[in-house]
């Protein structure tokens, strides 16, 4: 009997052995599959935190930061810009190399990433590029940027998030589509596995210019039913996982053992974007009326207090430029019915609304429905899926679109993609304007190129407070970042702050 | 109607009364439709009012089945989800019922190249999973009430069709079939005066089967999304919610699965006891 007890317990303990091997790091995520880890593509919350391990930028996010304050160097070693601010000289770190093949990462490639970048056929971040006046390489490893006008971040635009991450040229032109789901840049991780809908799986490069990670091998797991990824998590199958944004959540994985929850910034903020050109919201009264119906600290109690605060204005809190003391409508039920009735609703709205069936957002959306019913406003949700709810909201189908996001930390960004005509839905520069929203492009545009930083910031207020009169959009509720990891998961940094929605894997990640 | 057939129905009659799963299936699959005709008056709350103090908490005298993560009574919301579950599920067995029913007695009826084409017909709609075409038509048709009916409507047909072929096939030849032909009655008149009653029992005993099978698939629909869209309370629907907390709340999605349940063993008793009770072979 023990010898097959002894048997029985070798052949158990096999697996873990050749496991030990090799170091594999387990990541859930809550999403049912990968939108774009192009790095110029990749919007959604699932795509953000695979881009920032397979790339870098000219600079970058300190790891585990969020903040503009904390850049260092990355790709480049040092950097000069002229007196007036609008030409930049990048000297780039020598023999740093492209995953696979590749070669050596030159200014060739970083010319090409920006450019790129810049092209609204490859980018989702082009309008963000346009200031950029040429982009040369004066030599293999000197590139010069000159700019328009001075803008108020520069180095956001080369840092490894969004637009700045850098590609290898030859990579991306020889692989075409292809390098949509095998993108190839220089970051201590590359893809080498992708399944539609399971998983992703990066191996270490070992030709990291930092160093050979410590970890072997990321499995990114989608697991969209909350349920299974937390039982996932904590079964063990799971090293890493992304956190329910809600306060049970948050505390229930406080008390299991082996297990830290940490709560990070940026904040995402929620928004209702009311659609301006659709009837009945085409009307202000009507739109106040949504405004004044929705009761900002409620949903936040809902969400809970270690995650959740109620929005303060319709760019996210601690952004440079954000307006901290926004005028917003106050919750008044009485006054809602009354713009209704003056509007010629006596007997209340129906707004028809295309949702997505992500959990945390749709639950979001259920308690602003609960609220609007009060006030006699009636949304009707269409629930889809989250692709087909992005790919349709882009086609201005939706009467109220609830998005939840966090952007880069300028309010310039904020206010340009959701509230500039420019980047009004259904149009060729289209990126989030999903109201219609022009109220505020005078200031916007004066604050992009306002060299005075006081007087930047006023108009940065102006246009906020613009966009809130004239209600494109209620702002909601404000969510910081949760996840979970093991104990013994050693990310190498304190994570504060994710910049890229999750933590990033470096080098210097290690589990033990 | 001849008169071998209506003693037969007595015995039936009498038989389905003895027997103790068709009337307990009875009284439980009763006391649920009660349950639902009454939600308006019978539940203690708004089904759909949240309330913010009340997040995910647990069973208790004022929350019978606690409250869900919008502070939503949980009973209430299984009351008022029982009025969509089983309206789709009547609704659909019924319609799918009438219109296998009509199909299926004419194509057994006249045969040749209707029948067959008929038969083909079925065999394709029939090599389909039920909840595969029931979420394919959901899926094109768009999640609303009217399209889960006709949706799930369209699953049942054809096993409708094939009962009611069959049945008639075998009603057509016999005598008291020719003995209406011979007094001149008109097609119409014989399908269904006298060949659908002889046939209703087989029909009846699917009926209530599928009914339950309906049942499921609109909670299964609803439990991946794709039913009549939020706030409204379906039981399926709950269940999904549920799960999302299954953690914080268990009782979230107990609740809803024990209605499921219960309904479901309700109708499968009725539909085993009907078919005991009007099968010919079975002991006196």
């Amino acid at each position: 009997m023990k010898r097959y007890l002894f048997a029985a317990a070798a052949l158990l303990l096999a697996p873990i052995a050749t496991a030990r091997a090799e170091t594999v790091l387990n990541v859930g995520m809550a999403a049912a599959d990968i939108g774009q880890i192009d790095p110029h593509r990749a919007t959604s919350t699932q795509d953000k935190p695979v881009v920032s391990w397979m790339f870098n930028g000219l600079v970058r996010f300190k790891p585990g930061s969020a903040s503009l304050e904390a850049l260092e160097p990355d790709l480049a070693e040092s950097w000069e810009k002229s007196a007036d601010g609008k030409t930049w000289i990048f000297h780039l770190r020598k023999g740093v190399k492209f995953h696979g093949d590749w070669g050596e990462m030159t200014a060739e490639d970083v010319v090409y990433s920006l450019k790129r970048a810049g092209d609204s056929k490859t980018s989702s971040f082009a309008a963000d590029y346009s200031v950029m006046e040429s982009i040369e390489a004066v030599d293999p490893y000197t590139v010069k940027i000159v700019l328009k006008k001075p803008i108020p971040a520069l180095l956001g635009l080369v840092a490894n998030y969004h637009g700045g991450n850098i590609v290898s040229k030859k990579a991306a032109e020889a692989l075409g589509a292809d390098f949509r789901t095998k993108p190839v840049g220089t970051g201590p991780f590359q893809v080498v596995d992708y399944k539609s809908n399971e998983s992703l799986t990066f191996a270490a490069n070992p030709a990291y210019f930092r160093g050979v990670p410590k970890i072997d091998k990321i499995v990114y797991r989608f697991i969209p039913a909350d349920a299974s990824r937390d039982l996932a998590f904590s079964s063990g199958e799971l090293d890493i996982v992304y956190g329910r944004q809600d306060q049970r959540w948050v505390e229930r994985f406080s008390k299991e053992p082996n297990t830290v929850v940490e709560v990070v910034k940026p904040a995402e903020l929620s928004i209702l974007h009311l659609n301006t050109t659709m009837k009945p919201l085409d009307d202000k009264r009507v739109r106040q009326a949504v405004a004044y119906a929705v009761d900002r600290a409620q949903i936040a109690g809902f969400k809970g207090a270690s995650t959740a605060v109620p929005a303060i204005s319709v760019v996210p809190s601690g952004y440079l430029g954000t307006d901290e003391q926004a005028k917003l409508y106050p919750h008044d039920i009485a006054k809602a019915k009354a713009l209704l009735a003056e509007a010629g609703y006596p007997n209340g709205v129906t707004i028809k609304v295309i949702q997505t069936s992500l959990p945390t957002m749709l639950n979001s959306m259920q308690i602003v429905q609960s609220q609007l019913k009060k006030a006699g406003i009636d949304l009707q949700l269409e629930v889809v899926d989250h692709q087909t709810f992005h790919a349709r909201i882009r086609k201005d189908e939706s009467g109220a679109v609830y998005y939840a996001a966090a952007r880069f930390p300028v309010a310039d960004v904020y206010l340009r993609q959701f509230f500039h005509s420019a980047a009004t839905v259904g149009t060729p520069t289209a990126v989030t304007n999903f109201s219609h929203c022009a109220v505020a492009d005078k200031e916007i545009d004066a604050a992009a190129i306002e060299p005075d930083a006081a007087k930047q910031k006023d108009l940065w207020k102006v246009a906020q407070a613009k966009v809130i009169d004239d209600v494109c959009a209620v702002p909601l509720y404000e969510q910081l970042q949760v996840w979970a990891r093991k104990t013994n998961v050693d990310y190498g940094y304190e994570f504060q702050g994710a910049i890229h929605l999750g933590p990033v894997v470096t080098e210097l990640t290690n589990k033990k | 109607m001849s008169a071998s057939s209506s003693a037969r129905r007595n015995t039936v009659a009498s038989r389905a009364l003895r027997s103790p799963g068709l009337a307990f299936g009875f009284v439980v699959v009763v006391v649920m439709i009660v349950a639902a005709l009454i939600a308006p008056w019978a539940s203690p709350f708004d089904p759909d009012a949240q309330d913010v103090m009340l997040v995910l908490s647990p069973p208790d005298t004022t929350h019978l089945f606690g409250t869900d993560a919008f502070g939503r009574d949980v009973f209430s919301r299984i009351l008022w989800g029982a009025r969509i579950s089983l309206t789709v599920g009547f609704l659909a067995t019924a319609v799918g019922v009438v219109i296998g029913t009509v199909i299926g007695v004419v194509a057994g009826y006249y045969g040749g190249v209707i029948d067959r084409l008929v038969v083909a017909a079925t065999d394709v709609l029939l090599s389909f999973p039920q909840l595969i075409m029931g979420l394919l038509l959901v899926a094109v048709l768009g999640a609303s009430l009217t399209n889960l009916v006709i949706a799930i409507a369209v699953t049942a047909v054809p096993a409708f069709v094939r009962l009611a072929r069959g049945s008639t096939l075998a009603m057509r030849e016999r005598d008291f079939v020719d003995a209406c032909r011979s007094l001149g009655y008109s097609d119409l008149r014989i399908m269904f005066l006298h060949v659908l009653p002889n046939i209703l029992d087989e029909l009846v005993v699917m009926a209530s089967l599928w009914l339950a099978a309906a049942i499921r698939t609109e909670s299964t629909l609803a439990f991946i999304g794709l039913s009549v869209p939020p706030p409204t309370a379906t039981w399926g629907g709950i269940v999904r919610e549920g799960f999302d907390n299954l953690l914080d709340g268990p009782w979230l999605a107990v609740f809803p699965s024990l209605a499921i349940l219960a309904v479901m063993i309700g109708l499968n008793l009725i539909g085993d006891g009907l078919r005991d009770a009007s099968d010919p072979r079975a002991p006196q």
